[in-house]
């Protein structure tokens, strides 16, 4: 497991050099929603080949939600936080092969099928710690930009510029593998003996 | 002396406020605990990770976690206490009022669960829960945010004359179907029997019993040692990245009922949002958590 700053974009190999558990914190520009309408307006755009209103081809793309307020003319970030990427497998596997996404990410992880894209395209999702608010925000540089400016302030589809931003855990790697499928698999094969070992310390507790 | 409507609401408006920016003390010290006995380096990162978020956002006084989630309020009134104004509507208007004043200013997560609406209000906000004490001069009052990180994991099953084991094994299954999502390590409470609402309501009322209470029926406090020990070799660990500490503690309560036995598992995420205050009758706030 090693530790890396990485300036963003990232490149299709470089995603694809990246190991579960690895940590990295980043740099540059990424795309956040946390807005389920989000994705759906998304997908129009992908079914109907036509741009979004910011631009995320071959990019970073994180399930954040983000309150900024107008300053001066600019929209200051006051905190970010991850949300449950689960909420959006449906639309992730055509969104991450359309825009040819190099990184994901939010908590909880993605599902086979999203992974499959991320196979396919070359795509690394990164686990945000849900509850790090505080610290993942001093991480947040600017709001470059917005758009879907009629949805709430989390559902929009916003640029943000990350200075040193994490530590983020690679969990779902570029080559189909995934922590969420193994643990999960884990756990139920683990079932069994677990099991086993609760009727044991029944039957010594009763 | 009387409880005043004011007061109420001021309490009730700090408490949601205090709920989104700090995390209780027992929770703080159980995850500490965790860190002396997690083998797994990355696991343990995360707890420290975790550790230091809840600490600087007390610093800073601003949120753990960005989602605010909807107000609940769990109330207990002593039947001696004495009440002046309405204190259902001090509830409701502490929700506007932190809505109108709170900073940083908080997301929109009321949703309207027919349109996918969300709004600052709706229809039943804040959910209350009202209960009587015996005998005493004051009214308890618990806040406890809900967000959906850990909320859509909750599950409830009705078993017919279930065996302990039957009981345990839906308990863990639950726990395995959460898996990764509900931010682990988590505080799961269980609510075994009575009828379909009251399980679920024991099982939410055990999230907020605090870390390291002993559950007076022996035979509950054997099944949630044995059970949060089953829950942590699923090995899930801190944010579902893998390790031993997948859960902080299982908390179950139970009640008689019929031959019919619900079964309701919930979880509180690992910042277990939760603050607490008793108004006596003489107006004097003590703030407990």
């Amino acid at each position: 497991m090693s530790e890396y700053i990485l300036d963003l974009p990232v490149s299709r190999d470089l995603a694809r050099s990246l190991k579960l558990g690895d940590t990295v914190f980043l740099r540059g520009d990424a795309v956040i929603t946390a807005g389920y309408p989000t994705h759906q307006r998304l997908m129009d755009c992908v079914e109907q080949d036509r741009p979004p209103p910011v631009s995320m081809d071959g990019g970073a793309f994180f399930h954040l939600g983000c309150m900024s307020r107008e300053e001066k003319g600019a929209l200051r970030p006051l905190y970010v936080n991850p949300t449950t990427s689960t909420r959006f497998n449906a639309f992730m596997p055509r969104i991450i092969e359309h825009f040819g996404l190099t990184f994901v990410g939010g908590k909880g992880g993605l599902d086979d099928a999203c992974v499959a894209a991320m196979k396919k395209t070359g795509c690394v999702y990164l686990s945000i710690l849900g509850g790090g608010a505080p610290l993942l925000t001093e991480g947040i540089e600017a709001i470059c930009e917005t758009g879907w400016n009629d949805l709430i302030v989390q559902f929009r589809l916003s640029r943000v510029r990350l200075d040193m931003f994490g530590p983020l855990t690679v969990a779902i790697d570029a080559h189909g593998n995934s922590v969420y499928a193994d643990l999960s698999a884990d756990a139920k094969a683990r079932l069994p003996d677990i099991m086993r070992a609760l009727a044991r310390d029944r039957s010594i507790q009763m | 002396m009387t409880i005043g409507y004011d007061i109420i609401r001021e309490t009730a408006r700090t408490l949601y406020d205090q709920a989104l920016k700090r995390i209780p003390e027992n929770s703080k010290a159980a995850l500490e605990k965790a860190l002396e006995t997690e083998s797994s380096p990355s696991a343990r990162t995360t707890l420290e990770f975790m550790i230091k978020s809840a600490r600087r956002a007390e610093e800073k006084a601003t949120y753990v976690c960005s989602d605010a989630g909807f107000p609940v309020y769990f109330v207990k009134i002593g039947t001696n206490a004495r009440f002046e104004g309405d204190i259902k509507s001090a509830f409701v208007d502490a929700f506007d009022e932190l809505v109108r004043t709170i900073e940083p200013p908080i997301l929109k997560f009321v949703t309207n669960p027919l349109t996918g609406e969300r709004s600052y209000h709706g229809k039943d906000m804040p959910h209350i829960t009202w209960d009587f004490v015996s005998d005493d001069d004051c009214i308890d009052i618990t806040c406890s945010p809900k967000a959906l990180g850990s909320g859509r994991w909750a599950a409830l099953e009705i078993f017919s004359y279930p065996k302990l084991e039957e009981i345990e094994r839906y308990i863990l299954d639950v726990s395995i179907r959460a898996g990764s999502q509900h931010c682990p390590p988590v505080v799961i409470g269980v609510g075994i029997g009575g009828s379909f609402d009251h399980a679920a309501k024991m099982a939410k009322l055990q999230t907020l019993r605090p870390f390291g209470t002993l559950n007076p029926e022996p035979i509950l406090a054997a099944m949630e040692e044995r059970l949060t020990r089953a829950v942590n070799k699923t090995g899930f660990g801190p944010m579902g990245t893998g390790g031993d500490t997948t859960a902080l503690g299982v908390h179950i309560d139970y009640a008689s009922g019929h031959g019919f036995t619900p079964v309701a598992v919930c979880f509180n995420c690992w910042i277990n949002r939760r603050t607490r205050a008793r108004i006596n009758n003489d107006g004097e706030v003590a703030y407990l958590e």
